[in-house]
Parts: structure tokens; C-alpha cells; sequence
């Protein structure tokens, strides 16, 4: 019997590493999943900001007072807050002072505002308890006794921010299904160049009876090695490109208060559903690598056979 | 295969076959013979008289242009192409240029037909150990080609050839780049080989071995015809 000492039961891969461009591949899978990762993180982020904001506007309604010539408006703030609270599904009713409107106004009108030079309508807030059983018909018939008093229950703005987020969500969605497209083709055409490189290893397969499935299986067990290694890659890269801009997000608008920027962007934070859904992504696009190589393995083993 | 089929095994019968490569000149022409199971040919003709073509043809390659072709009882004319890699592993070859796989070492280039069907290497391991002491090959298991001499070669390729039992092995030109010790001692191993049941064609240009074998030969003509089949 031969010298013969291999323990290991697993053989050398028909197909070797070093012969599939792997660096440059797992380069390129790399990249389109850190794209895709980002543009579905941008995706998340956004329709999260849109919930949430969409959530806390219908959870408050505003009465508007606007000055009116003979009318007493600290009394009339008075009986607005009075009649909100009395109705039902409100849960508090609280006006705003002149101080809480300068700070609401500063952004937009600059540091050094003196609201009492201006005549400005002024604000009660209404929380609701209750958004969906609120009798806010009640509470605008019964404001109508304060002259100057109007209910605003954001509808403009909800509609329009559903709607702008769900265009942005909808451009995402294309955005991330093109560079899929893109990974799938660059996929094909490294595959193509790797069975002209092994086209020996094929040809000697075959003329030994292996079956196309046999060693697109082959060919198909190496991309997927490779997809893997990409994904994980760009995927890792992405959550740590959303942990920074997290971290970042209160210097990005250093005059805007933190607490102002999460009610307009959300807190640029993925939160765990988003990480996973990007991690997701990770098995989505070794999967696409493997499955679209062995498509393309497929197609060129037949085309070479008789 | 089933046992009807092996009753079939190595039946090979060409009748008025040609071949020509795209809109080309015939390389075969009206190539008509039959082999017996279990028997050996030379294959010979002077270079480029169509001998790998020919060998091309039986390895299932290529499809012959003109006139049938059976193997093993099918027409090719009609073979699905999964079938027809089926039938391939009936076939064992071995080129002129031994084609092996770089990249693997001897032992697992002789496997390599045991992997493609489905075999574990706990399952093959015995027998490729065997077969490599068999044809010499034995210290040289772990290493890979480009280290190994031009005989060693031949008969790792040989050996990479009948490790699956093939009813028929089909060898282009395995003495050619061999001394003539060396070619003969690798006759003997096809004789052996053959003793054991398997149909052997060699494609071959060197008479004296033919000669000193004295099996049948199939023999082209330089313009591809079949002079004694």
C-alpha cells in the first residue's frame, strides 16, 4: 500500500479559487450591496420619519387664533383650551406663549425676534387621546364662538408628506431593483469570463461524463462563496455608514436643534428592523450571484455541447 | 445500465459514416466496421488522416455528418444530450496531451470520475490508492502535474481513464511521449486492462508496436478512408 497520509474527507475543489477573478468579483458584489444597503436604509429611514411624523400629526390638531381688532386673545386662549378640553377624545389643550412661538418661529425668522411688535395668530395644541373617536366637528362648531378661531387638523400636511414619502420610497425601490439588475449582469459576464478560463476543466468534465448540472454546481458552489463574502462585506459597511451618520446627524444641521431635525428626518436611525432587513439583503444578493452564474454556466455548457 | 443494456456494452458500429468540421473538406469518409465487446484495435493512419477525429467521434464529441453511428445499441444521430453524457461515462479516454487538471493533485485527478458520479471519498479512496500502486503511481499521489515526468503523466491519465470501469477506453496517440521501454510497459497495462473485459482502441502511428501486439487494426487512409477494419 502506498505512503499515502490523507486524512481530510474533503476533496480539492473542482473548480479552483484562484481561477475566478475573486478579489475583483468579491470587489464589485461588495459595492452593489453597500448601494443597495443604502438605498434601502434611505428607504427605511424614510418611511419610518413619514410614520412617525404622519402618527404624531394625527395625534394633534391646532387651533389657530388670529388677532382680531376688540378681541381679548389671552382670554380667547383661555376658552379655546376650555372648550378643546371639554370635548371628547381630546386628551389636553394647552396654548402656546409668546416665548414658544419666537423659538418655533427662529428658525425661519432669524435670533433676534420680538413677536410683540408683531401681531401674530397664536397656537393651542390639542392632544388627542383618542384620534380616531375625537369629536372634532364638535370642537369646530363650537370654536366658531371665538371670533378669529380656526381648527387645523394637518390633513394638507399628512397628505402631502405620505405623499411625498411614498414617492421617495417608490424611487427607492426602483433605484434598488436597477442595481440589482446591474449586480446580476455584472454577475453574467464574470461568469462568462470564468468558464472561458476553465474552459479546459470543462471540456475534460465532460469528456468524463459529468452532467451539466454536475458542474454548473461546481462553477455555482464558487459564486456563491464569493456572493457571500461580497455581501457580508457591503452589508457590514452599510451599517456601520448608518451607525456614523446617526452618531453624525446632530452636527450635520448644527442650528437646528436635534429635537427640531428627528421631527423632520426621523433620528437617522435604522433601528433593529432595519439592520436585519439590510442583513437580509446579505443572503438575497449571494443567492442572486449564485443562482444567476449557474443560468449563465448552464447556458454556456449547452451551447458547447454538440 | 440495466442488464439488457451491458449486454450491449461495447458494441460500436459505424456504417458509411463521414464527418467534415462546419462547410469544410470530408475529414471521414464512408467509415463502415463494427467491435466486438471486449476486443482491441489499433487505430493507425498517417498524421492527419482523421485517427482523433475518428477516436473524437466514439468519445462522443462530435456527431458524424453523414451515415449512422451506433454505440452501445443507440443511434447517436438521436441522443439527448443528458443521455449522451450517460453514455460517456461508459467511455474512458486518454489524450495525447493527458489533460489533466493542474490544479489537483494525482490522486484526486484519478478521482475525478468517481466525483462526478456522486461518489464520497470515504468510497473511493481504496480503490483510486489501488489502481495508482497498479500503474506505478504510488509515492506520486500527492503530487500534481506539473511536477510529474511525461510518463508519469500517461499513466495518471490512464489511470484517470479506467478508474470508473469503462466498457471502452479509447487512448490517442499513449505511447507518444514515451520511451520505448516505457511505451511498451503501458501496452502491457492496456493488454491487462483488456483481459479484464474492457474494449480498447489506441490510435497509434508507431507500427513496430502494433507489430509486436499483433491485435487488429482499424487503418485510415491519408484521405480518411478506412483501408482494413
Amino acid at each position: 500500500m502506498a505512503d499515502f497520509t490523507k486524512e481530510t474527507n474533503k476533496p480539492a475543489p473542482i473548480v479552483p479559487a484562484q481561477s475566478i477573478s475573486g478579489r475583483t468579483l468579491v470587489l464589485l458584489i461588495a459595492i452593489m450591496t453597500f448601494l443597495s444597503s443604502i438605498t434601502l436604509g434611505a428607504v427605511i429611514l424614510i418611511q419610518k420619519s413619514a410614520i412617525a411624523w404622519s402618527h404624531d400629526v394625527g395625534r394633534e390638531v391646532t387651533i389657530q387664533i388670529r388677532p382680531v381688532e376688540g378681541e381679548m386673545m389671552d382670554a380667547n386662549l383661555r376658552l379655546a383650551e376650555s372648550i378643546a378640553e371639554a370635548t371628547k377624545g381630546v386628551a389636553s389643550a394647552r396654548a402656546l406663549t409668546i416665548e414658544e412661538s419666537e423659538e418655533l418661529l427662529k428658525p425661519w425668522l432669524g435670533e433676534d425676534l420680538d413677536l410683540t411688535e408683531l401681531n401674530i395668530p397664536r397656537l393651542v395644541i390639542v392632544k388627542l387621546s383618542d384620534p380616531l373617536n375625537a369629536d372634532l366637528e364638535k370642537l369646530k362648531s363650537e370654536l366658531k364662538i371665538i371670533k378669529g378661531a380656526s381648527l387645523d387638523l394637518h390633513d394638507a400636511w399628512r397628505t402631502k408628506l405620505n405623499s411625498m414619502a411614498g414617492t421617495i420610497v417608490f424611487t427607492g425601490i426602483i433605484g434598488l431593483a436597477l442595481i440589482l439588475l446591474a449586480t446580476s449582469l455584472a454577475i453574467i459576464f464574470a461568469t462568462r469570463g470564468t468558464m472561458a478560463q476553465n474552459r479546459e476543466i470543462v471540456d475534460v468534465l465532460h469528456f468524463i461524463g459529468a452532467s451539466n448540472r454536475f458542474i454548473a454546481g461546481e462553477f455555482q458552489s464558487r459564486f456563491l462563496k464569493i456572493g457571500f463574502r461580497g455581501a457580508i462585506i457591503g452589508s457590514i459597511l452599510a451599517i456601520i455608514f448608518f451607525t456614523i451618520l446617526g452618531m453624525l446627524s446632530s452636527n450635520i444641521f448644527p442650528d437646528i436643534p436635534t429635537e427640531q431635525l428627528s421631527i423632520l428626518f426621523g433620528t437617522f436611525s435604522l433601528g433593529i428592523d432595519g439592520i436585519i432587513a439590510i442583513l437580509l439583503l446579505a443572503p438575497i444578493i449571494a443567492g442572486l450571484t449564485a443562482i444567476t452564474s449557474r443560468i449563465t454556466v448552464r447556458r454556456f455548457l449547452s451551447q458547447i455541447i454538440w | 445500465m440495466e442488464k439488457s443494456d451491458s449486454e450491449r456494452l461495447g458494441v460500436i458500429k459505424f456504417s458509411n459514416v463521414g464527418l467534415r468540421y462546419g462547410d469544410g473538406p470530408e475529414i471521414l469518409k464512408n467509415i463502415s466496421f463494427s467491435i466486438k465487446p471486449g476486443s482491441f484495435h489499433f487505430l493507425t493512419g498517417p498524421s492527419g488522416a482523421g485517427k482523433t477525429s475518428l477516436l473524437r467521434l466514439l468519445l462522443l464529441s462530435l456527431k458524424p455528418t453523414s451515415g449512422e453511428m451506433t454505440m452501445f445499441g443507440e443511434d447517436v444521430a438521436t441522443l439527448k444530450r443528458e443521455r449522451l453524457l450517460e453514455l460517456r461515462r461508459h467511455i474512458g479516454i486518454v489524450f495525447q496531451e493527458f489533460r489533466l487538471l493542474d490544479h489537483l493533485n494525482t490522486f484526486e485527478n484519478v478521482a475525478l470520475p468517481l466525483r462526478v458520479l456522486g461518489q464520497s471519498e470515504d468510497e473511493y479512496k481504496e480503490n483510486v490508492i489501488e489502481l495508482l500502486d497498479w500503474v506505478g503511481l504510488g509515492k506520486k499521489m500527492d503530487a500534481h502535474p506539473p511536477l510529474l515526468s511525461g510518463g508519469e503523466k500517461q499513466r495518471a491519465a490512464i489511470a484517470r481513464a479506467v478508474i470508473a470501469r469503462p466498457q471502452i477506453l479509447l487512448a490517442d496517440e499513449p505511447t507518444g511521449n514515451v520511451d520505448p521501454v516505457l511505451s511498451e510497459r503501458l501496452l502491457h497495462l492496456f493488454a491487462e486492462l483488456n483481459r479484464m473485459g474492457t474494449t480498447i482502441i489506441i490510435a497509434t502511428h508507431e507500427l513496430n508496436m502494433i507489430e509486436k501486439f499483433s491485435y487488429p487494426h482499424l487503418q485510415l487512409s491519408e484521405n480518411g478512408e478506412l483501408i482494413n477494419g
